[in-house]
Order: C-alpha cells, then structure tokens, then sequence
C-alpha cells in the first residue's frame, strides 16, 4: 500500500537536529525580545502609561469635507456650501451628558436664550470625545458663548460646512436635502469611510449622486488640554472636496416653472424632446431643504411628515395620475398603427356611446356629429376613442402604451420614480382576480379607469412625439466634475427607444395636436400664442389619485369632495420642438382652463427667456419633423 | 486506509490542547472588543466561533488524508488555490478598498489565506524531491521561485500586502532551512533588492500609496503613527496584572484601533497585564516548539517540512505582529494567529493544525 509513495524519501531526523537546535535559539530569543519589550512597557512604564490612558489627550478629529456645488445647466452654482457654527462639549473625563446639557441650558437661560437640540444625547461622555450639543447656532448665542466661554469649561464653538439651498422651496424635489446619517442608514453602509455624524443625501440629487457629492473627509490628531483646546497638532490630512454636479436644470425656466403652479398643487415637468434633457421639474407643495441643515427640529419635521398633502413627495416622478385625455395620443397611435382605422375614419358621435346595457359620456353631451381622427383629437371627443378602444382591446392599447414608455420607470435620475400602471386583463386576474370587463376598456381609452402614470412620463411620450418618435431617457445630471474643472462623469444623453408608430402617423397626431391648441373648437385655446406654434393636449381626469385602495377611492369620489385633476403636455415650437411640457393640477377641474394657464406660462417663459439670453444656444439635432406640417 | 485504533492513541491531543487554549484566548478578546456598531450582524466573537468550528471541521477532513497524498498532488491544490485567487481579481468583491474575497452563500472566503497553505505544501513537495543533502544553487531554486511568484504577484495586486510579505517570508525561511549556497544567496538576495524597483511600474498610484505607507507609517501619521502611540497607551496601562477582561479604557472607549484584527494583542495585554501578556507567550512558544518537534521526528522529509512551514508561518506571525502593537516593529498588516478575528485566517490555521497533527501521528505508523 505505501508502494504508492515512491517518492518517499527515507531521511535521517538526526540529519536535521542541528538545524532544530538552532531553531529553537531563534524562537527563544524573539519571543524574549517581546517579552521584554512588554515587561518595559507594562511593568517599568506602566503607571506612566497608566496615567496617559486616564488623561489620553491625543485624538483623532474628524474634518467634513465640502460637498460638491451642485450647478443648472448654465453653470448658475444653485446649491451651495456655507459655515455654521455647532457648540460643542469637549469633556475632560468621564462625565454624564444629561448633566452638561442642563449647565448650558441654565448658562443659556441667563440670556433668555434656549438650547435648540432635538437629538436624544443621553449615556456617558468618553474623554476627549467631542459631543455634539447644538447644530448651527444663531449669531446672537455665538457671540454670547464666545464673551462668556470661561464659565463653561469644555464648551467651544466649531465651524462646520452646511448646505444653502439657493433655490429653496422651488428645487427642493429635484435637489433633495443633507442630514446626519440615521443608525439605520448606517447599518446598510459597509464601508470605513462613513460614521455616525456624518452628514449624506437623503433624497433628490444629493441622495442619488451622494457618492460624488460627498467627498472624503479630513483627520488631524492633536494633543489637548483638560478643558479641551488644541495644545498640539500632530498631524493632519485635509478632506477632500466632492465633485461638482452639473445639471440639465434651467434655474430661470424652473423658477418660472415654480412660479406657474404657485399656490396650486401639482407637477410640471419641462424637456428637451432633442435628447430628453429634464429642463425644470417642479412638484408642489414644497418644502424648504434649508430646514434640514440644522438638524430638523421635531416640529418641522412633524409638520411636514405629517402634513396631508404630502410636501416631501416629489409629485413629478413619484405621482401617480390617470392620464385622462392625453392618453388619447396613445389609443390614436395604436389605432393607426394596427390598421384599424385610417386619418379619414369617421365615428358619429351623439353624445354617448352604448355598449351592452351601459351607456358611456362623451364630455360634449350634445356630441360632436362625424368626427375624423383630427377633429377627434381636436375637440377630445370621447365616443371616437370609446369606438378605438373597442376595437382595440386592452391588450393591445396596452402594448402601445408601453411603447410610449408609460408603466415603466423612465430611468431618470432621482430616487423614488414608481413606474405608473397600464391595465392588462392578466394584470386584473393577477392583481384583483377578477376578469376584464369590456366596459373598463372603453375607460381606459379615454385614460380613465386604472391607468396610471407619472407627469414625467407623460413629458417623455410627448417629447417622442415632439421629436418625431424617439423616447429619451430623461436626464437630469449633465456631468460631474471635479473641483479643478476636470470632467470625472458625463451622463451622455440616452435613446431608450422608438415609438412603434410609423412616423406618418405620429406626424398626423401632431398635426391633431397643432390643431387643439391652434384651431376653432380646439380645447387647448390656453397655449394659443401669436407665434400659434404650440400643440398639446388636454385631460381631465376623474378619479381621486389620493386612496390607494378601491373602496377608499369609490368613497372619496362619491363624496364629491374632489375635483378632477387637470392635465396638459404639449411641446413647441411646433416645427422644431425644443421643450415638451406635462402639468398636472390635483383636484383644480378641467385641463384646459387650469392646467392650460400654467403650461402657457411656462412656455412663454422658456421663449421670454431664449430672447432675452445674450447667446442663445441652438443646437439644432433630431428635428425631423416635417415642414408641411404647418397648415 | 482504513480507521486505526492506533491514531486515535497517537493523536496528537496536546497540540489540539494548546491550539484550543490560545482560540478561546482569542474569543474572549473579541468578545471584549465588544464590537458591534451593526446590531443587525452577529457579534464578532460568536462568528469567531462559528469560524473556528468550521475549522475543526477541516482539520477532521485533513486528518483523514495521509499528508504524502496532499503532497503528491501539492502542485495541483496549489494550482487550483491560485485559480481561486484569479478569480477574485476579476470577480471577487472589495472592502477596504482590497479587493480578496470570494462569497460562498453566507461567508466569505479569502484565498489567499489558503495559498499560504498551498504553497507550503508545494515547496515541501518541490525539496523533498530534491533531499536536503546538498546546498541549493539559484539555479535548483527556480521553481520554487516560481512557485512563490505567481500567487505572489496576485496578491500583491489586490493589494494584501500583509499576506504577500508573509508569503515571502516563509519562502526565505523554508529556503533557510533546507540549505542555500552562501554565495548563491547573496546573489539571490541583493538581485532581489535591485529587482524589487522594477515591480514598481505595474502598480497603480494607490497601491503604490498603499505600500509605501506599508514601509514608512510616517506617510499616514493619522493612521499607523495614531494607531501605536494607542496601541502602546493600552499596552503600557496595563500594568502587571491587567485592568481586568472588559475593563480595558483604551478598549472600550474605542481609542485602540483595529481592535478585532491587527491590534488584538493590545485589547489583551491592557486587560490581562504583563501576567496574561506572559501566559499567552508560553502558549505560543509551546506551540512553536511542539510543531518543531513534530517536524523534527517526522517519519518522512514531506512531513519534515510541512510541519516547519506551518510553525515558521505561525511563529513569524506572532513574533511581527506583537512586535509590531509593542512599537519595535513596522506597522503592517499580519494578523495575530488565532487571537485576531477573520474567518479565512482561522480556518486555514486549523487546516494547518489538521496537517501537523496528521505528520506527528502518523509517525508511529510502521511504513515498508
């Protein structure tokens, strides 16, 4: 059996024990070198050490970096960084918190002024370990402090980076807001580089690009005395600044934007149909980030978490809305492309369409007679599209909407996009096991029923139809840089599709769409500008988005206590389109006289400020659209 | 080869004894370390358990396996190790910036902890063919050497500095051991040195950062300069007998860095004085002496030298790293054996401890 070890080399211990003396003499020594050296340190040494391990005066100090400029596409810096001043508690030994937080308060009151902390500091300090009492104090208990620092020894004042907002309320869905990192969040992180107090994004851009944003952050080691001053700096490693963010945000145009739903509620969403550029997006109610940089107090944070309108939801991506009228692009679209009808199709509509024993409303109770797919589209009128959906089917309306990017995320680059919803009968058996009713197909033609989807989707199908069909994955960043101006990331623009529709048949439902705006009967009259080079498109949709759940929506909808949501997306100039515009306005009626005005204002504020801009830009790409268009 | 009474009388229960000892030194340490910033995760020191279970596991399955078959296909299990470690350049996921490790479901793997192992086996292959009779000339080195270089530049690369010196360090050493012309090691030797700038150009600016911060701590003064002056704070405070096991200041007012890893001794030594400081140095020199004899009585050369490989690997570690939170020697990465946490380190050691029990029980066995 050992036979298989031929190699065996048959050997003579007494060959090696030499080298084994040896050995052990090695071991022997180096581990008595350590011994030694441990015996100098913890017995001859050890009260001097034990004595500096009571006093440990060397620490190591955190230095925040700066977090990167976030910049409009004009390079117009709209987020920036600022100094605040924290008041912090640098104990000398072993202290409880509790305790020195009621000496400041007591010091404070003095004053009449009042220690302005929310977060929970209880437990037991550790020596030198600076705590953290009051984040950005005001200018009036900074002075106090500094002319009153001898009687609250170990209280000193540091200098911190905190975010300015520029752009306050009006950006705060795109931007986002900064915060110290929450115990969970920092569970999730398993790097070195992140502890607690540090502050990261927590929503918008400073969320989605934190990683760039953010920088690496600074140390110095330094001796300090027992009242916690700096005696001796040791060493130091500066931080290193985040990178730059550049975005395709037009501040001006997202102002106006702003501006135009002020005091309503709502979303607008601008963009470029040329490579889906998101040039403003706004969603309102807001809420003020520069709120977060102290430390939100709880109040704030109650009043806004728990207000019911939602502040904090950023609407243009995150709201969910039937589509209403400005779905009709879709059915028409489909309806051409599957060869049911052709431009000159005519519907007779009386008002109302029949089906079984169920009977379905035009808007225009005293219908609209014979109706081609222009004066369709022009006059919104619902019978025509009741006739294509039946002929269509679900199904199929389904797979088209689909083309035109709804109920799916777009992709763009802000957190928390939900991706709307398009009705399938296997989506119904799946989700409400029951099957599909003829009935709710016809809703759904005129973009009611279970439709659902996000105002930046509803930018993006009317960008591709704007554009002549492409659907752009909306960008929002345009590049990141580092701080000496070094390009580090481009977001290149990025074709996510085509539209499944020939381009003949997108250039007749632009023309219907010309014509809503620009023609007699024409339900969009609102964006009807001398230059008459707008098209859009209406809605008006009837169903409360607030309830998620069936029976909570039947409630509030017959209450009556809501009124309709009113849409418009519309794109100009006509010929060669350079902003497709969604606006939707909860619960403010009809698209045409609410959510119209707004996009109208929009509009002219993008050409008011084309004109007035010394170098306007035109890079004039992908505009295929054709030049007999115009009528 | 089937079970033999006989092993379970010859096994080798002190050195398991030992082994045992110095891995329940290490629990207790890491459970002092108390380290849980993550509350979700599993404590440390019952991971560490977890891990060292898992390594009695493996040495069951070593002790199962005559050490001449591992030696008769060392070159094969070396190649498969160093095609693990491959894969982790390519495929295997960072943290600490290095990029080493290998997920298998719930854990994670490092291989280059099992090259280590490999590449005993295989140098111990390559010099028992060879015999020990004469000196070696270059020449007659260059397959070791390449034995060496190949798992060696991978894990250089990654950058596991730590683990590639040590790498080295049992490649002189075993070189040391069976004999080396005295003129073909000073040639070996000053080429090394004068080739060691040439390596340079392949690496990237951080791991070049990286490994001059390993040579010269100074570059980082926040870094390794901090971490000894606190090293030898909790160290010296210590005392003679110890602040007492979770009474150590520096410990668990966090000012000893790297406590679970690098730094484990200091943890000890502050909470267990000079007196556990002492201890635990005999439980090592135990160790390393008992494997020397294993190694010295070993029925065949093989075993001879797997057994110095694995004792000079684990006597190396201790002496670097001690010396090193003692302050006399250079901050680099070398784990404390057994006593530091890390899944992969303590498995492969057990594997090692599988491998010397292996060589000193099969001792007795009469062979043709």
């Amino acid at each position: 059996m050992m036979g298989m070890f031929g190699r065996l080399n048959g050997h003579d211990t007494a060959d090696f024990r030499k080298r084994f003396q040896r050995l052990f003499v090695i071991v022997l020594i180096a581990i008595a070198i350590l011994t030694i050296r441990l015996a100098y340190l913890q017995v001859f040494k050890g009260d001097e050490y034990k004595l500096r391990s009571e006093n440990n005066s060397v620490r190591l100090r955190k230095i925040a970096p700066l977090r990167g400029l976030i910049m409009d596409t004009h390079r117009q810096v709209i987020v920036d960084n600022q100094a605040a001043f924290d008041l912090v508690y640098v104990p000398s030994r072993v202290v409880d918190i509790q305790r020195i937080i009621e000496q400041v308060e007591a010091f404070y009151e003095k004053r009449g002024l009042s220690l302005n902390n929310d977060s929970q500091l209880t437990g037991k300090t550790r020596p030198f370990m600076p705590v953290r009492l009051e984040k950005n104090i005001t200018m009036a208990k900074l002075a106090f402090i500094e002319t009153h620092a001898l009687d609250l020894p170990g209280v000193v004042v540091e200098v911190a980076p905190v975010r300015k907002y520029s752009g306050g309320e009006m950006m705060s869905h795109v931007i986002g807001y900064t915060g110290e990192i929450s115990k969970d969040e920092l569970e999730k992180r398993d790097d070195d580089e992140i502890g607690p107090g540090d502050i990261i994004g927590k929503s918008g851009i400073e969320k989605f690009l934190d990683e760039y944003l953010a920088g690496k952050s600074g140390a110095e080691q330094v001796e300090v005395n027992v009242t916690g001053k700096v005696i001796k700096a040791l060493g130091h490693i500066a931080p290193v600044p985040g990178y730059n963010v550049v975005l395709t945000i037009d501040y001006e145009l997202q102002k106006a934007a702003w501006e135009a739903l002020a005091g309503r509620r709502g979303a607008a969403v601008v963009m470029d149909p040329r490579d889906g550029s998101i040039l403003a997006l706004v969603s309102t109610p807001s809420f003020d980030p520069n709120l977060f940089n102290s430390g939100i107090s709880k109040r704030d944070w109650d009043r806004l978490s728990k207000d019911p309108l939602y502040p904090m939801e950023n609407r243009a991506v995150s709201g969910q809305y039937p589509p209403g009228s400005t779905y009709k692009v879709v059915v028409a679209a489909a309806a051409l492309a599957e060869g049911l009808i052709t431009p000159d199709t005519r519907f007779f509509c009386n008002g109302s369409f029949e089906l079984g024993n169920r009977s379905f409303r035009c808007w225009q109770r005293h219908g609209h007679g014979w109706v081609n797919l222009h004066r369709a589209l022009v006059e919104s009128c619902d019978v025509y599209f009741y006739n294509l959906g039946k002929m269509l089917g679900v199904d199929k309306l389904a797979e088209y909407a689909r083309g035109f990017g709804f109920g799916e995320l777009s992709g763009i680059d802000l957190p928390r996009e939900k991706p709307g919803l398009v009705p399938t009968k296997a989506w119904k058996l799946a989700r409400r096991k029951e099957s599909w009713q003829l009935g709710e197909t016809i809703s759904v033609s005129i973009g009611q029923g279970y439709n659902l989807v996000t105002p930046v989707q509803l930018a993006n199908a009317f960008s591709a139809l704007a554009n002549g069909g492409a659907l752009w994955r909306p960008r929002i960043v345009k590049q990141i840089e580092a701080v000496d101006g070094r390009v580090v990331k481009v977001f290149p623009p990025e074709k996510k599709s085509v539209l499944p529709v020939s381009p003949e048949y997108i250039e007749m439902i632009r023309q219907g769409l010309w014509g809503v705006v620009n023609e007699k009967g024409g339900t969009g009259s609102a964006l009807r500008r001398p230059e008459a080079d707008v098209a859009g498109k209406t809605g008006t949709s009837q169903v409360v988005g607030l309830p998620r759940d069936e029976a909570g929506r039947r409630a509030k909808i017959l209450s009556g206590r809501f009124r309709d949501h009113a849409l418009f997306a519309c794109f100009a100039p006509y010929k060669h389109p350079e902003i497709a515009v969604a606006v939707i306005v909860e619960h403010a009626g009809g698209g045409g006289a609410v959510a119209g005005p707004v996009a109208r204002n929009i509009v002219d504020a993008y050409f008011h400020l084309k004109t007035s801009r010394a170098a306007p830009k035109a890079p004039a790409t992908q505009n295929v659209v054709n030049e007999r268009a115009g009528q | 080869m089937k079970f033999d009474r006989q092993w379970l009388i010859n096994f080798d229960w002190p050195l398991l004894g030992i082994v045992l000892a110095i891995c329940f030194i290490g629990v207790m340490n890491i459970y002092s370390t108390g380290f849980s910033l993550t509350t979700a995760k599993a404590p440390l020191y019952l991971k560490q358990i977890q891990w060292i279970i898992m390594g009695l596991l493996f040495m069951l399955i070593i002790l199962s396996i005559d050490h001449r078959i591992l030696v008769q296909y060392a070159y094969i299990i070396h190649g498969v190790a160093i095609l693990m470690l491959i894969f982790v350049t390519f495929y295997g996921y960072t943290t600490h910036g290095s990029q080493r490790w290998i997920a298998f479901g719930g854990f994670s793997f490092q291989p280059s902890e099992l090259v280590k192992l490999t590449l005993i086996l295989s140098l111990a292959r390559y010099f028992s063919d060879h015999g020990t009779q004469s000196r070696y000339s270059i020449k007659d080195l260059l397959t070791p050497f390449f034995i060496v270089l190949v798992p060696f530049l991978f894990i250089v690369r990654q950058p596991d500095l730590g683990t590639a010196l040590m790498m080295l360090i049992v490649f002189i050493s075993m070189i040391l051991f069976v004999g080396i012309r005295i003129k073909d090691l000073l040639i070996a030797g000053s080429s090394g040195l004068l080739l060691a700038p040439l390596a340079w150009y392949f690496f990237k600016d951080y791991q070049k950062e990286r490994i001059l911060t390993f040579f010269d701590p100074e570059r980082d003064p926040l870094g390794s300069g901090y971490h000894i002056i606190q090293s030898m704070i909790a160290i010296g405070s210590g005392g003679f007998l110890g602040k007492g096991f979770l009474k150590g200041t520096q410990t668990q007012l966090k000012f000893l860095p790297e406590q679970q890893t690098d730094f484990v001794f200091s943890v000890f030594a502050e909470e267990w004085g000079f007196i556990g400081g002492v201890v635990l140095m005999i439980l090592f020199i135990s160790l390393i002496l008992w494997g020397f004899k294993i190694a010295q009585y070993s029925r065949d050369l093989s075993g001879t030298l797997i057994a110095y490989g694995i004792t000079i690997m684990i006597f190396w570690g201790v002496f670097i790293n001690i010396g090193m939170v003692l302050g006399i020697l250079p901050v680099v990465g070398i784990p404390l054996p057994f006593l530091s946490y890390g899944g992969s380190s303590v498995v492969v050691l057990m594997m090692a401890i599988g491998l010397l029990i292996n060589i000193s029980m099969r001792r007795f066995i009469l062979q043709p």
